[in-house]
């Protein structure tokens, strides 16, 4: 909404970013994204996020790649029509293998399709409402709220530990209005 | 549960001794089955029962063994007290050795190439040389199981006091000979490999002399493979169920975890796909060579009646099945759902030995042969098989259940 607002806090230590997301779960504020340098079970679990949907895409990506391999070998075996040793054409038998070989490829497509979905990937405004250390070393926690509530949130990301971070809403990055606050020392 | 009841060593005693007496019990009705059947119109029926559940608990039991030993070779740390449970199933090794040795009064049964011109294969397939090479090979690989187990068992339960004759005779002699533990470790090692390295040639062996030699003129390479594969797949499987039973009935005191489920269900699923990657592979080689003396054996048992439905039985009861279901996550660590489908794997691997040599066996039959006396005489040699497994763990008690300053 227009008069929302972005703050992202920054933290250098996992366990302070995992707390912020547990206090803030427990405030009228909504954490809407979370930077890690490495993957964390500890933050995801901070998060209480919901078991992902890509396990379907794969699931169902296999499924498609198995009919499709088959249907594939059969076709072009039936295309040609060619007899060898007294074998049928379509003979499934051989025709599992390029099934079983079409059911991984799918499922990695599926996968890979399910991912960038699921993430709203690919995205090319990656650099809005993002700071250039959550690729180094530091943990992000970006929270929106409601304009007229932005230092009452600014003040409890400072409570637990963060460097605050104000998002420009509209303009481009990095523009005057991202400032940061620093942190407790 | 409270913590009385969960300590009660008066309890614990009973509900084994209970547990004796079923499976004592289970053991003598197949005894008394078996006779029954042998000295019936059909002994040929009885020898076949007996074989295919020599052959199923004995893959069982060694294959249970060897995912002991493949932890102790790589250094596994993820399984963590299942290793201790599998090797329960040495308990078994002796009985599974004096069953071999009892083959011996069926052989004009359970070896019909005895009624057949070899041409030749007389050299390999005869009597003496047959008994004599898998008794050997039987005694390398429990002889080696038995060195790794003294070893891991030093490992496990060495430095705690225990009672009965076999822990108390065993913690003298580790007393006594006072090596040092990194030895210990190093030895178990050594031995966990020779096992491993045993499971593998002496089960091939088996296979290729008590199965594939029933149709003496059928040959497959990959048939030693094939049955070694199958006998950790049943091994894992008996592995989940005695794990499940434990964990239902002595819960986080066994110091399991679902994690632990979890972990040994992904190898199981695993070893359903190398399973079903088995039976293809010599499938479609049978299939591309389009010989007669291989297709022939294949066709019997896949596309005439009554074998075909026990073929399509076997492949969905132990592939097809289990793989659709151990997809899922959280049914691996449902210990009961793993009890039932482990269980259905178990009774479609005896469906899956009945296959291979109830053609060559029970010749000209309309249906495929079972009946109540096979029931009862796999639940005779699922008796022994659980007796032996209890007895081992009055022995160690540890292994099902931890000792009260170890769960603190």
């Amino acid at each position: 909404m227009a008069d929302d607002r972005h703050l992202m806090g920054l933290f250098a230590e996992e366990s302070a970013a995992v707390a912020a997301v547990g206090a803030i779960g427990e405030s009228p504020f909504r954490v809407t994204k979370v930077f890690s340098p490495i993957p964390s079970h500890r933050l995801a679990n901070a998060l209480k996020v919901k078991k992902s949907w890509v396990g379907l895409f794969t699931l169902a990506g296999g499924i498609i790649g198995f009919f499709s391999g088959f249907l594939l070998a059969i076709f072009t075996a039936s295309r040609w029509g060619l007899i060898v040793s007294g074998k049928p054409v379509v003979a499934l038998v051989p025709f599992l293998i390029v099934g079983f070989e079409f059911t991984i490829l799918f499922a990695v497509f599926g996968n890979i399709i399910g991912f960038l979905f699921m993430t709203d990937l690919p995205r090319f405004d990656w650099r809005r409402h993002y700071d250039e250390r959550l690729s180094g070393e530091h943990y992000g926690v970006l929270v929106v709220c409601p304009a007229e509530r932005e230092d009452e949130l600014a003040a409890l990301l400072t409570k637990e530990g963060a460097e605050v971070r104000r998002m420009e809403e509209d303009g481009p990055p990095g523009g005057a209005a991202d400032r940061s606050e620093p942190g407790p020392s | 549960m409270t913590e009385d009841q969960r300590i009660d060593p008066a309890g614990q005693i009973r509900r084994g001794n209970t547990a004796a007496i079923v499976f004592g019990v289970l053991a003598v009705v197949g005894v008394a089955a078996f006779a029954v059947t042998l000295f019936g119109t059909h002994p040929e029926h009885a020898w076949q029962a007996y074989l295919i559940n020599f052959l199923l608990w004995t893959g069982l039991a060694s294959g249970g063994v060897v995912f002991s030993a493949i932890m102790q070779v790589v250094g596994a740390r993820w399984s963590g007290r299942m290793a201790g449970i599998a090797e329960a199933f040495s308990a078994f090794f002796p009985v599974s050795f004096l069953l071999f040795l009892l083959l011996f009064l069926g052989q004009t049964h359970v070896f019909p190439w005895l009624h057949e011109d070899l041409h030749g294969k007389e050299v390999w397939l005869n009597v003496p040389f047959l008994f004599a090479r898998d008794a050997a090979g039987l005694l390398i690989l429990y002889g080696t199981g038995f060195c790794y187990l003294y070893n891991s068992l030093q490992l496990r339960f060495g430095s705690t006091k225990g009672a009965g004759r076999l822990r108390e005779g065993l913690q003298q002699r580790w007393a006594r000979r006072g090596i040092e533990l990194d030895a210990v470790k190093r030895r178990a090692g050594f031995w966990a490999l020779l096992y491993c390295l045993s499971f593998a040639l002496v089960i091939s062996l088996i296979a290729y002399d008590l199965v594939m030699a029933a149709d003496p003129h059928w040959i497959s390479t990959l048939f030693g493979a094939y049955s070694f594969v199958k006998a950790i797949y049943l091994g894992l499987g008996g592995l989940i169920i005695t794990a499940s039973v434990l964990y239902l009935r002595n819960g986080k005191d066994t110091g399991l975890t679902l994690d632990h489920f979890h972990d040994v269900g992904k190898l199981f699923f695993a070893f359903c796909l190398v399973w079903g990657d088995f039976f293809y592979a010599q499938l479609v080689v049978i299939w591309y060579g389009n010989i007669s003396e291989e297709t022939a054996y294949v066709i019997e048992r896949t596309m005439l009646a009554p074998w075909h439905t026990a073929a399509w039985a076997v492949l969905l009861v132990c592939f097809v099945g289990p793989f659709l279901i151990l997809i899922n996550k959280k049914i691996k660590t449902v210990p009961m759902a793993m009890i039932v489908l482990c269980s259905v794997v178990v009774a479609g691997m005896y469906l899956e030995h009945m296959l291979l040599l109830g053609p060559a066996i029970s010749h000209g039959v309309d249906t495929i042969p079972i009946g109540v006396s096979d029931l009862l005489i796999f639940l005779g040699f699922f008796g022994l098989m659980a007796y032996a497994v209890l007895t081992f763990m009055q022995q160690f008690p540890e292994v099902a259940r931890l000792e009260k300053r170890e769960a603190s």
